[in-house]
């Protein structure tokens, strides 16, 4: 990180405060990298699942494979700018990126062609994602303000995710409706990150 | 040493979170053994007192990675395989150092731990 804009503005009051209430912010930053390395490389391997989600199991199942895949970016989108304004940054190799990434790559299985294998992998996904953040809100709650409401935003999706993967896999009754438009991202798309939407 | 709570508030079987500093440590007692350790599991960062005990292992929730209570040595990398039709993790996501251990003692009323100054400041 550039230590000189301290010269000019001393440091950042936004990183005292939430110091002040007992985060580590370095630490802070690796839970963010870990949890924005899972959401893309998720996005990524989200869209080689969807495009295997074909016949006529398949095709019914690609419309919520695709909004889960956009609201995941969406959530690299949200949360990204948060981890600049403590201080981290991305790495400048994408390999190391995806190494660090808090969970697993979501690679298609070798028997794609039953779509209840893939859908395991979105659920497993799913769920790590969930574990992931909910790392970041109970590290921030009631301490960092900020980086805790835009974690709780993706949280809530990461929940409807798992869920709707879930009912698609065991047929319990579900709440789940089609979102309005691809990527609508009900609870994240208030944060700064998401300009598109 | 820190004393950060007494005797009986870590019985056999449990598993607790204590903040010393600005460094979380989870303390427990497993087949009789005190042990203390950071609470950041050295795979992906996910916090140790939210897993569970196997063995003579304390296991990571996140991803199921076993480390030894005694010396906090990974002895365990859990397969992401499945079944046989799932694809395995590439070798630099799985890798994982071994769990960071403090020295702890219990004086019969209470347990002090050791954090070092450097991760104990706040």
């Amino acid at each position: 990180m550039s230590t000189n804009y301290k010269d000019k503005i001393g440091e950042l009051v936004g990183v005292e405060v939430i110091e002040k209430n007992g985060i580590d912010v370095e630490k802070l930053r690796q839970l963010l990298l870990a949890g924005v390395g899972a959401e893309f490389t998720t996005y990524y391997y989200y869209t080689i699942l969807r495009m295997h989600c074909t016949g006529q199991d398949g095709e019914g199942l690609k419309e919520i494979v695709e909004d889960a895949r956009i609201e995941d970016r969406n959530h690299f989108e949200a949360m990204v700018p948060r981890l600049y304004e403590i201080g981290g940054a991305l790495p400048r190799d994408i390999r190391k990126f995806a190494d660090i990434a808090g969970c697993p790559d979501a690679y298609l299985p070798d028997n794609w062609e039953d779509v209840e294998e893939i859908l395991k992998v979105l659920l497993e996904a799913e769920r790590c994602a969930i574990r992931s953040w909910g790392e970041v809100c109970d590290y921030t709650q009631n301490k960092d303000h900020r980086t805790y409401a835009i974690a709780q935003a993706i949280m809530q999706e990461e929940i409807e995710h798992e869920a709707w993967f879930v009912e698609l896999l065991t047929k319990r009754p579900s709440g789940h409706f089609r979102r309005s438009f691809v990527g609508q991202s009900p609870h994240t798309k208030g944060q700064g990150g998401l300009i598109h939407l | 040493m820190v004393k950060i709570c007494r005797s009986d508030d870590i019985p056999e079987g449990s598993l607790k979170k204590f903040t010393v500093g600005r460094t979380d440590i989870a303390v427990g007692r497993r087949n009789n053994t005190l042990f203390a350790c950071s609470n950041w599991c050295p795979h992906k960062g996910a916090s140790m007192h939210k897993g569970y005990y196997k063995d003579n292992n304390i296991v990571c929730y996140m991803h199921n990675y076993e480390f030894d209570v005694c010396t906090g040595r990974l002895t365990n990398m859990k397969s992401w395989k499945k079944s046989k039709t799932w694809v395995e993790q590439d070798p630099a996501w799985r890798a994982s150092g071994d769990l960071v251990m403090y020295d702890v003692l219990d004086d019969g009323s209470w347990i002090h731990v050791l954090v070092p100054s450097s991760e104990g400041q706040g």
